[in-house]
């Protein structure tokens, strides 16, 4: 269950009385401040294009559901689309496997180069990726894989890594000891103390991190655009900035596609919670 | 902390920099070797079939099967290039041509790492004037001039738009020019008894009826990144009131500078204008400022001559106009109506088809390609003989043949950097908030270009 | 090292970092949990990185290497007009947005997490709502949020006028004096799951016993938070503030859309991010050597504040266990 006196305190207000009353309008207050603004997209992927140009915000005279059919189809968006998920997941999973076991020693052990070590991880977090894209393309070229979705995995997974060891690893230095101490008394060594005992406790912050690399990485254009350049190779964002004219932009459509890309990240996110919550529900804290 | 941690933490970051100079010298040669080989091949003259990665040597030699690709700027275009390089395709069996346009904003991004190594583009759609020298001082482009037979369609005037500054030679084939004038609703003029103006008089006249009547009378955008039309604004009102082409000799050659009495004059005039834009123009977006027209919110839009596709295509029930702005009182130079060349069509020196490459762009100088370009594009080709479908857009046409002035400073003061069409677009929102006068944009514009422009050039 | 002390007032509780502080196993198995990451991290991401810093000491004709000189690019930056007005400037509004970001989003995001905390019915749904932002690509969000502060077309000002409040309708993203501010409430807004999240981890970690322990000694429930779930969160907070800290240097689609590339009206949201991309992608010949120079100013302040804050919250953790 979750933790805190401030919850055993609080389930035993009820939501009617004035503070309650409060509370709530609070909520919803600003969830209708996150999902008006969505709406918008919404609508006006609902809309010609031409329509949007000329009332930019309205409701849409009738459910046109046109622009969906051109994103998939002209756009490729099919294609786009498995690449993308391809692409993503394979990152966020080599970074994630890589980094859990990194962030297991740097959390949980003190050694000679471990606060160098740690923030060398951390720094790669400090500049933004577009200043290396020259030399990252140089080194792919020297690598042949350009071009290749394997290079940009390998890419994109390098650059999750230090964000990842970084919130794992202060995960695993709160998590207590006792348990890894027990395991030792049986016998256990490093890895299946890190196997057995470790990993299965670090599933909420794991959830965490996996969904905010995903997010970054489904939604990046530059990096794809410039490292692949075969079209049925491309991933969703790419996709769309092909609506980007020099002057004039096809809104319809691209309201569509942002549609598109962005409710798998929703379900992503549904499905993660739901691990997050399962882990903390696991008792961490009832040793 | 124990002595051996000071050692060990600092044998980490050594050994990082020591692999990282031995990368950098690595692969900083390999660019190296490219630039090298790519000016090797610049500094060959003739018809010498030279560059890496070229396959077929020589004309007469028979084509085999060879895909071209070209990179663009112009997503908007696509269809209607696929339609034009058909025609190329049926003239030349063998050959096909794919269009791959690029989304604007990264285009020139895109550029610096396709243009190197391989599995680049064969022909490159170019920026304009500067944006291209650093292109070329790299050295990836392939030198056409003495090469590409119908450069000579063109004036010296519009291949400055893909020469390099240093060495004098041409890189593109040019294949648009812009013009910039007023458009205006022919229906709300009527309705109002106006007229096309041809004094200043008859210019605030107008103003000031559509205003009295409730109209918007120009729109404008001014919000950022929406103020690259600012200073193209400020040469349609403003160039007779500095001189023109007069003005634009006596600055190249060193004889005046920004900071001209006249100058600072055209930039007041930019201030007389504000009343007559859309209110809180700061806030006006470049996208806003074209639905403000479609919905005849405004009487007036200033634009360029590539706007009458989209017109066409969102307004096709707007009866439109255009015409030049009169000449300001204390003017030096007539009416005049500015005018650019967009840029290019260049050929990549890695390209693995060099030979087949330059026969397309070739063709792109050529009358058949300027015809199918203004009339499937709907913008102004600067090859003669070709005439826009369009009667607005043939309308511009004339407009600039009349009377030309360049966009100041495209052509002239985007070689280095600050550029100086970003310091006198800013500087005009700055005057338009009340945070700078005429004399001290001109002065701003002066000393961020002073720092590399060198007249006599 | 943290050990558990007993503390006079208090009763002594088990620190949850026990675990940190025995002998590290041996070399060959720390490698072996190490090496996946080091190596795919130093390849792809530290070498390229290593090298755009290195560029900075080259000129550059476009994107071909010209000859070594030394520190010219950065006698540029810091000399040119009006480049060396728009670095310190452009640092000085990251800066702010880094400490108004930190005050609101923090304050927010605590207070939906504490919120959030307790089972009701719809708790599933507003932790994925507030979230939400998040998921879409900033620059979708920029486009949205002009469209809604559109001071001609968008909502906001179209309701303010309708209420009778038109001296309030201006134009948020164009007027000089709201452009920044509004700018850093769209970030918060879009960034607020995070950290929210972050705390919501932190405070399920904190077990029952310690808050069930500080009650029966008789504390309230604002004592509670303040003396036990507070101090416990420290190590949360700090991940916030580095995290928020390296977003809020880095930070560039979001305010390139709704700011525009030049840093919006004269400069007033001009950051970092920005100015490296117009001199990158902007500039003249020589502009990749000018933006590499930029590149390792910013990593240097970055990379100097990072550490400072790690060693702070370290501290910070270990004075209060």
């Amino acid at each position: 269950m979750t933790a805190g006196a401030t919850s055993l305190r609080r389930r035993s207000r009820s939501r009617r009385t004035p503070a309650g009353a409060a509370i709530s309008v609070l909520l919803w207050g600003y969830a209708v401040v996150v999902i008006a603004p969505l709406m918008l997209v919404v609508f006006n992927s609902m809309r010609p294009t031409r329509e949007i140009f000329r009332d930019p915000i309205a409701l849409p005279g009738s459910i046109n559901l046109d622009s969906y059919v051109t994103a998939w189809n002209e756009a490729s968006f099919s294609t786009y689309f498995w690449n993308s998920l391809f692409i993503t997941v394979a990152s966020v999973v080599l970074a994630t496997a890589t980094s859990v076991m990194a962030a297991y020693v740097l959390g949980r052990y003190r050694f000679r180069g471990s606060s160098v070590l740690a923030i060398f991880f951390l720094s790669g977090l400090l500049l933004p990726f577009r200043l290396a894209i020259l030399p990252l393309f140089l080194l792919l070229q020297n690598l042949g894989l350009v071009d290749t979705r394997a290079g940009l995995i390998l890419v994109y997974a390098a650059t999750g890594i230090p964000f990842s060891v970084f919130i794992l690893s202060a995960y695993f230095r709160q998590l207590p000891g006792e348990l890894t101490e027990a395991a030792r008394i049986d016998g256990a060594n490093e890895f299946v103390i890190f196997g057995r005992v470790m990993f299965p406790l670090v599933r909420p912050a794991l959830a965490t991190v996996a969904v905010f690399q995903f997010v970054p990485l489904w939604n990046d254009f530059f990096f794809p655009l410039v490292l692949l350049r075969s079209s049925e190779k491309w991933t969703l964002p790419v996709g769309m900035t092909r609506f980007f004219g020099e002057f004039q932009t096809d809104w319809s459509t691209l309201f569509a596609g942002i549609l598109i890309t962005t409710l798998p990240l929703v379900a992503l996110f549904l499905v993660a919670t739901k691990q997050i919550i399962a882990g903390l529900t696991a008792g961490v804290g009832k040793i | 902390m124990r002595p051996h941690d000071t050692r060990h933490r600092l044998w980490l970051p050594a050994l990082i920099a020591v692999l990282a100079l031995v990368a950098a010298a690595c692969s900083g040669g390999a660019t190296d070797t490219t630039s090298a080989a790519g000016s090797t091949a610049t500094t060959q003259a003739g018809g010498a079939t030279t560059t890496t990665g070229g396959s077929t040597a020589g004309t007469e030699a028979p084509m085999e099967d060879v895909t071209l690709t070209v990179w663009s700027w112009r997503p908007e275009d696509e269809d209607a290039y696929t339609e034009i390089f058909d025609a190329y395709e049926a003239a030349n069996p063998g050959v096909t041509v794919e269009f791959v346009p690029f989304v604007n904003t990264d285009y020139n991004n895109i550029l610096s790492t396709g243009l190197t190594g391989e599995g680049g583009p064969d022909v490159v759609q170019l920026r304009a004037y500067g944006g291209v020298q650093p292109l070329i001082e790299a050295g990836q482009l392939v030198p056409l001039d003495g090469e590409i037979s119908t450069l000579s369609n063109f004036t010296d005037g519009a291949l400055k738009v893909s020469t390099g500054l240093k060495d004098g030679r041409i890189y593109g084939v040019p294949f648009a020019y812009q013009a910039f004038a007023v458009f205006y609703n022919k229906a709300i003029f009527d309705s109002l008894g106006l007229s096309e103006p041809t004094t200043w008089d008859e210019w605030t006249n107008i103003l000031d009826t559509l205003k009295g009547a409730g109209y918007i009378p120009i729109s404008v955008p001014a919000k950022d990144p929406d103020t690259w039309m600012l200073a193209i604004i400020h040469d349609t009102i403003g160039a007779p009131r500095y001189g023109g082409q007069e003005f634009e000799k006596e600055i190249l050659a060193g004889e005046t500078d920004f900071t001209d009495p006249d100058y600072v004059a055209s930039i007041a005039l930019m201030n007389d204008l504000l009343p007559y834009l859309p209110d809180d123009v700061v806030g006006v977006g470049y996208q806003d400022s074209k639905t403000l027209f479609i919905t005849e919110a405004a009487a007036m839009f200033i634009g360029g001559s590539f706007e009458i596709g989209f017109w066409r295509d969102n307004a096709p029930d707007l009866d439109l106009g255009v015409f030049a702005v009169p000449a300001p009182p204390d003017s030096l130079a007539p009416s005049s109506t500015v005018g650019w060349m967009d840029g290019s069509f260049g050929v990549n020196a890695n390209s693995d088809h060099v030979e087949e490459a330059k026969k397309l762009v070739e063709w792109m100088g050529s009358q058949e390609f300027g015809q199918l370009f203004t009339e499937k594009i709907k913008q102004l080709s600067p090859i003669p003989g070709t005439s826009p479908e369009d009667p607005l857009l043939a309308e511009f046409g004339e407009l600039y043949n009349a009377s030309p002035v360049s966009y100041l400073d495209l052509v002239n003061f985007r070689f280095g950097d600050p550029r100086g069409d970003v310091l006198l677009r800013e500087g005009i929102v700055k005057m338009w908030l009340g945070q700078a006068t005429p004399e001290e944009v001109a002065q701003m514009v002066q000393d961020g270009i002073s720092q590399w422009f060198t007249p006599g050039g | 090292m943290t050990v558990s002390r007993p503390s006079s007032k208090r009763r002594t509780r088990p620190t949850p970092t026990a675990g940190v502080g025995r002998a590290a196993p041996p070399w060959r198995t720390l490698a072996v949990f190490l090496a996946p990451a080091f190596i795919l991290y130093t390849i792809f991401l530290v070498f390229p990185l290593a090298q755009a810093l290195f560029f900075s000491l080259f000129e550059w004709k476009g994107s071909a290497r010209g000859s070594f000189v030394g520190l010219q690019n950065f006698a540029t930056l810091f000399g040119r007009f009006p480049l060396n007005e728009q670095l310190p400037r452009a640092l000085m509004h990251n800066s702010i947005f880094f400490v108004v970001t930190m005050i609101i989003q923090v304050s927010l995001g605590l207070l939906f997490a504490v919120l959030l905390q307790r089972e009701f019915r719809g708790r599933q749904f507003f932790r994925t709502v507030y979230v939400l932002p998040f998921m879409i690509s900033p620059l979708v969000v920029g486009y949205v949020w002009s469209l809604i502060l559109n001071p001609t077309f968008g909502p906001v000002n179209a309701t303010l006028r309708s209420l009778g409040l038109d001296g309030l309708a201006r134009p948020w993203l164009g007027d000089p004096s709201t452009a920044f501010p509004t700018i850093m409430l769209v970030n918060v807004w879009f960034w607020l799951g995070f950290p929210m999240l972050l705390f919501a981890a932190g405070l399920a970690a904190i077990p029952e016993d310690f808050a069930e322990a500080a009650q029966v000694d008789g504390a309230n429930r604002w004592q509670v938070f303040r003396h036990v779930t507070f101090p416990l969160l420290i190590p949360v907070f700090g991940t916030v503030t580095v995290l928020t800290f390296i977003r809020s240097f880095n930070v560039f689609g979001l305010v390139w859309s709704l700011g525009g590339v030049d840093g919006g009206p004269v400069g007033t949201t001009d950051v970092l991010g920005l100015l490296f991309y117009r001199t990158a992608f902007r500039g003249g010949v020589d502009a990749f050597g000018v933006a590499s120079a930029l590149a390792v100013i910013m990593f240097a302040v970055i990379f100097g504040a990072a550490i400072v804050f790690r060693w702070w919250f370290h501290r910070l953790e270990g004075g209060l266990t």
